[in-house]
């Protein structure tokens, strides 16, 4: 149904490439000039021309893919060959330099170009990895949905952990102020909360863990002297500061109990944003090297192109 | 009792406009209005509202100015108006009877006073009256009908009564500064939409919203309190456990409008159908049926101002004994132009009567409406009207000459090559009127030949008001979608035991047709909707098809003679015409052609069915869809998103190619099995948004697109009636950003950026939707600038088809 951009109209920039690389395979290999293969001689300089030609093309698919109204082929179309003649350069290049290489400003071009096409080779690798896992993880709920209800936890949390005791409050609280969503570059990139987060979370958890013990462990006991009290109880009074009496270490296992489910929906949660983040850093992060390294291969191919035809 | 020649009701755009040219006639008159200022349905417009003038072609003749502009000025211009001519206006003056006819009105006002009248000018616009409290005390200054703006008040005890969509929005926008109850008749919120009933619900549960609400309870009574206290009164409430006694600051009642019908049918007055859109019939001077009672503006029918104003003046000339060209007859002698006498207007309005028979049953008045709102053509020979797959739904109607129909794809070579011809006074093209659907044939014409053209929005008009109009209509569709989709080259007399058998049956959307296992006693054509065909396989319901309007289904049962084999559900609000099996089976056993195509059919079905069956998934993604409504677009914008790298360059196409306002979000809407349904329109086949728009700015062109044109007035009803919420109010900008600038000085908004208009192009906002970017060659930018190709239009059927192929 949908087309994806590496089988555009049936491969056709994949023919193409794989034709412009067997023909510049096959003239290299008929060519024995005077002194082996080099970029000087004819066939040099047909690859070279032709390398650049695709150079420039395929810089053009930064304009392209901006002008929205234009109607020069599809930007799908403009990828697919993008891709498949970004790779081919790479055998283009190769011959072009007839495996001559030294600490000169010619293969500082043929690095660079090398640098882009593998920053490019990550990138189709993202685009057909992450976008399913991008899914998958979202479960079909917003970034912005998964914010708000993780928003709504923490209320929720903050609220019932104040009404369990001073304590758990500034536990809670501690807990919450060290999580993080997000983050700078490389937090975003590993898709995790820093360490100590996930200690004091596991902390937090332990503490509250722990509380629930004792209670649950006391109330027994509790009740039992609850019991002999009430029988011992003459007014009606008594009994009903009693019963509130017992009623007080009861009420306070649910709570822990849903405050631990709710800081554990929260955890999840959060998690899965952060993974959201990551998905979205991943398939991102490849262009801040791609695209400044496109201009330096610019600049140094036309540092190249000079040198050559100065040193003529 | 005082005694007037003219008494007129209501001070909206007619009734001010009859009452102001009265005054300058010097004839004596009474304008009454309920409200204490003039024109209510206007100033109860929000503040600085836009209003259009609309037609403009449309000279203006009444004795108060009225140009497009802010409500405001126009409402000044108006009271300086009604000031200047003197003119006899009482407020708060609530009709509540009127009886009599001609010389002899009595006219009862709810205050007991009567006034006599000679005549009656009804111009009391289609809104109501708003329904108060009726128990004591509702008339108290702090007690009111409305709300303009929330945040006028704060710090309040605010109780609002009633449970409606207008309640609950009033009470969500108060509690934000005040203390709110809110008063429910009932046990829960069912009359108002899902999204309001919800939102009310989560706030009166929030212990820190401060609202509270009194289920199942009444106003009993309201008394003003002068105890010193801060509170302006005590409310008295029936509750289900007896009376509370409240202290409030503020009442509001959103307990509904009262419609006018029920008064307008007590003073006399004939509605043609229980319809809830039927204007009440009236002649060309604007006379109801009862003598001396005239009808003008929005509740004849008339919705815009500049029609009303002209109304009301006409009106008294009329009263008056005086013969006024109606403002419209140039209009219509420049349409006539074609007609071979068509200069004289009344006679080719005759003409045109006398000669279309579907326009035969209805009113002068309704006659030049409709002709207004249409084109009159004389094609040369041979010329093509409209073509198959075309997505025009205007209504021809053939006045002189013929037409030839050749029915089917030209290109399908399995299509018979017949070609029907049609005659004077016939009508054609209400098949896509009624489904929605593209064309189904193409229309040539013959040789002199004049034809109507007239706009679906009119028709429809018609076919709600006149019940002759609807009954021409709909036989004729029965009679041709049987021809054309099940018996081509039958004749009407073959037909005509299986037409009359036909009924109409509508369903809602996710209702059954018919069962797995019923016994197959009918064929269901269907004519509007959409309906998908499931089987129950291992315990569950997969679905193995989707039907458009159009075709058919249960013909399977009829040619097998067994029992259903499959459960038909309609996706959508689906209507069918049932013909029943009994006669439908003697119809195939009289034309062997008509069985042959049956099982044709039939066959054909079968094996996709069972290949359909072995593939769940794609029957799966058939429901997911459908359960967003997808039955019912046209086209559709559907993202894989195992393609989709999330760049948004799908919105910055839209924006960039849209004036700097995307309409489409992509993040938004549901995902199924990586098939992501955006919000962006769907061009549905009955578009919801077409509705209430005021200046009927809205229209599909031939390739199906729904679009906005610059008519738009900005107010939002399209917004609203929009189920998939892909229609927003915006300002567009002829700002260009440069992608040089921007990529080599990184100065200026990037391409594609959502941008804020020029001071200069004002603020003025419009609805925006998608128009699948008609005004561009190559289609949709959204679809075009997705580079990995995740993004897709489709078709439904198209996507369907595929979809049951691809895995």
């Amino acid at each position: 149904m949908h087309t994806s951009f590496l089988t555009h109209m049936d491969f056709r920039w994949l023919r193409i490439a794989l034709l412009v690389t067997a023909g510049a395979v096959a003239v290299y290999a008929w060519h024995d000039p005077i002194g082996g293969p080099n970029g000087g001689t004819w066939v040099g300089y047909g690859l070279g021309g032709l390398g650049a030609a695709i150079i420039l093309l395929l810089l053009w698919y930064g304009v392209r893919k901006r002008r929205f109204a234009s109607n020069a082929g599809t930007v799908r179309g403009w990828l697919s060959a993008h891709v498949y003649l970004g790779l081919a350069l790479i055998v283009i290049a190769t011959l072009h330099t007839g495996f001559q290489f030294g600490w000169n400003i010619h293969t500082v071009a043929y690095a660079l170009m090398i640098a882009v096409v593998l920053s490019g080779l990550y990138g189709v690798y993202a685009y057909r990895r992450y976008p399913v896992q991008m899914t998958a993880n979202r479960t079909g709920v917003s970034p912005q949905a998964m914010l708000e209800e993780i928003g709504s936890l923490e209320q929720q949390a903050v609220e019932l952990a104040d009404r369990i005791d001073d304590s758990t409050h500034q536990i809670v609280l501690r807990s919450l102020r060290n999580s993080a969503i997000g983050g700078g570059v490389l937090a975003q990139l590993r898709g995790g909360r820093p360490k100590k987060s996930e200690k004091v979370e596991a902390r937090t958890e332990a503490i509250l863990e722990e509380k629930n013990r004792t209670l649950v462990a006391s109330l027994d006991e509790i009740k039992q002297r609850e019991a002999d009290r009430i029988m011992r109880a003459e007014s009606t009074m008594r009994f009903v500061a009693g019963q509130l009496s017992e009623a007080q270490p009861g009420q306070q296992v649910a709570r822990i109990r849903e405050l631990m489910d709710l800081l554990g929906r929260r955890r999840k949660l959060v998690q899965r944003l952060n993974r959201d983040i990551q998905h979205r850093a991943l398939l991102q992060i490849w262009l801040y090297f791609h695209v400044p390294l496109s201009i330096a291969l610019l600049a140094a191919l036309s540092a190249h192109i000079v040198a050559v035809f100065a040193y003529w | 009792m005082e005694r007037y020649r003219v008494a007129i009701v209501g001070s909206g755009p007619a009734g001010l406009s009859a009452a102001c040219h009265a005054a300058e006639l010097g004839v004596s008159h009474v304008l009454l209005e309920s409200a204490p200022h003039c024109a209510n349905t206007i100033y109860r417009y929000q503040r600085g509202k836009h209003v259009m003038a609309e037609p403009a072609v449309l000279p203006l003749r009444a004795p108060l100015p009225f140009d497009a502009g802010r409500r405001e000025e126009i409402l000044t211009a108006w009271d300086q108006a009604v000031n200047d001519h003197r003119t006899n206006i009482r407020f708060n003056a609530t009709v509540q009877s009127i009886a009599g006819e001609r010389g002899d009105f009595t006219l009862t006002l709810t205050d007991g006073a009567t006034i006599a009248a000679e005549h009656v000018v009804l111009g009391i616009g289609v809104q109501g009256n708003l329904r108060k409290l009726g128990r004591p005390g509702e008339d108290l200054p702090f007690v009111q009908y409305q709300l303009d703006d929330p945040e006028a008040y704060s710090d309040e005890t605010i109780v609002v009564v009633g449970a409606g969509d207008a309640a609950i929005e009033n009470a969500l926008g108060l509690v934000e500064q005040n203390r709110v109850i809110i008063v429910n008749t009932r046990d829960e919120f069912t009359r108002a939409k899902d999204a309001n009933s919800q939102a009310i619900l989560q706030a009166i549960d929030d212990d820190n919203v401060d609202l509270e609400c009194f289920y199942e309870s009444t106003v009993d009574r309201i008394d003003a309190l002068a105890d010193g206290s801060d509170y302006s009164g005590q409310l008295t409430l029936d509750t289900k456990d007896g009376k509370a006694e409240v202290p409030i600051h503020r009442l509001i009642a959103r307990i509904g409008a009262i419609p006018p019908r029920a008064f307008v049918e007590s003073c006399g007055v004939r509605f043609p159908s229980d319809e809830s859109a039927a204007v009440p019939e009236v002649t060309a001077e604007y006379e109801s049926n009862v003598p001396g009672l005239y009808i003008v503006g929005a509740l004849a029918g008339y919705p815009l101002i500049k029609q009303a104003m002209n109304q009301g003046y006409e009106v008294i000339e009329y009263i008056e004994g005086r013969e006024v060209e109606p403002a419209d007859t140039p209009l219509l002698r420049h349409k006539f132009a074609a007609i071979p006498g068509g200069d004289d207007v009344p006679a080719t309005l005759a003409l045109i009567q006398q000669r279309v028979p579907m326009l035969a049953p209805i009113t002068q008045l309704q006659l030049r409406e409709f002709l207004l709102d249409s084109e009159v053509h004389a094609p040369a020979e041979g010329e093509v009207l409209f073509r198959y797959k075309d997505y025009s739904n205007s209504i021809y109607s053939i006045l002189e000459g013929e037409v030839e129909i050749q029915p089917g794809n030209p290109d399908d070579p399995k299509t018979p090559r017949t070609s029907i011809p049609l005659g004077q006074g016939q009508f054609f093209g209400e098949m896509s009127l009624i489904s929605g659907r593209r064309r189904s044939a193409t229309v040539v014409a013959g040789r002199n030949c004049i034809v109507i053209e007239s706009s679906r929005r009119s028709l429809l008009t018609l076919m709600y008001s006149v019940e002759g109009v609807r009954r021409v209509v709909e036989e004729s569709f029965l009679l041709r979608a049987i021809q054309s989709q099940i018996a081509p080259g039958c004749s009407a007399d073959d037909l005509s035991e299986v037409v009359g058998t036909a009924t109409v049956e509508k369903f809602a959307a996710g209702d059954t047709v018919f069962r797995e296992g019923d016994a197959g006693d009918c064929l269901q054509l269907i004519r509007r909707g959409s309906v998908t065909i499931s089987r129950e396989i291992g315990g569950r319901e997969i679905v193995l098809a989707y039907v458009p309007a159009g075709q058919y289904v249960g013909e399977m049962a009829l040619v097998s003679d067994s029992p259903r084999s499959a459960t038909v559900r309609a996706a959508v609000a689906t209507e069918t015409v049932r013909l029943e099996g009994t006669a439908f089976k003697r119809l195939m056993e009289q034309h062997p052609d008509v069985r042959r195509r049956v099982r044709e059919v039939y066959k054909e079905r079968l094996t996709e069915d069972m290949d359909m069956a072995n593939r769940t998934q794609s029957g799966n993604i058939i429901s997911f869809l459908v359960e967003q409504g997808v039955g019912e677009a046209t086209d559709v914008l559907l993202i894989d998103e195992s393609l989709c790298i999330r760049c948004d360059y799908c919105e910055s196409a839209c924006a960039s190619t849209h004036g700097g306002v995307s309409r489409l979000n992509r993040e938004a809407g549901p995902t199924f099995a990586n098939v992501h349904v955006p919000t962006s329109c769907r061009h549905c086949e009955h578009p919801h948004c077409m509705k209430e728009c005021p200046p009927d700015a809205i229209h599909r062109n031939a390739n199906g697109e729904v679009y906005i044109d610059d008519t738009c007035i900005g107010c939002g009803n399209c917004e609203k009636n929009c189920p998939y919420g892909v229609i927003r109010m915006g300002t567009e900008t002829k700002r260009r950003p440069s992608l040089w600038t921007w990529l080599l000085t990184g100065l200026g908004p990037e391409p594609g950026a959502e941008l804020k208009p020029k001071k200069k192009e004002g603020d003025r906002k419009k609805a925006v939707k998608c128009d699948m970017c008609r005004e561009l060659d190559g289609g949709p930018a959204c679809v075009r600038a997705c580079p990995t190709g995740a993004a897709l239009r489709v078709s439904p059927e198209a996507f369907f088809e595929m979809s049951g192929k691809d895995d």
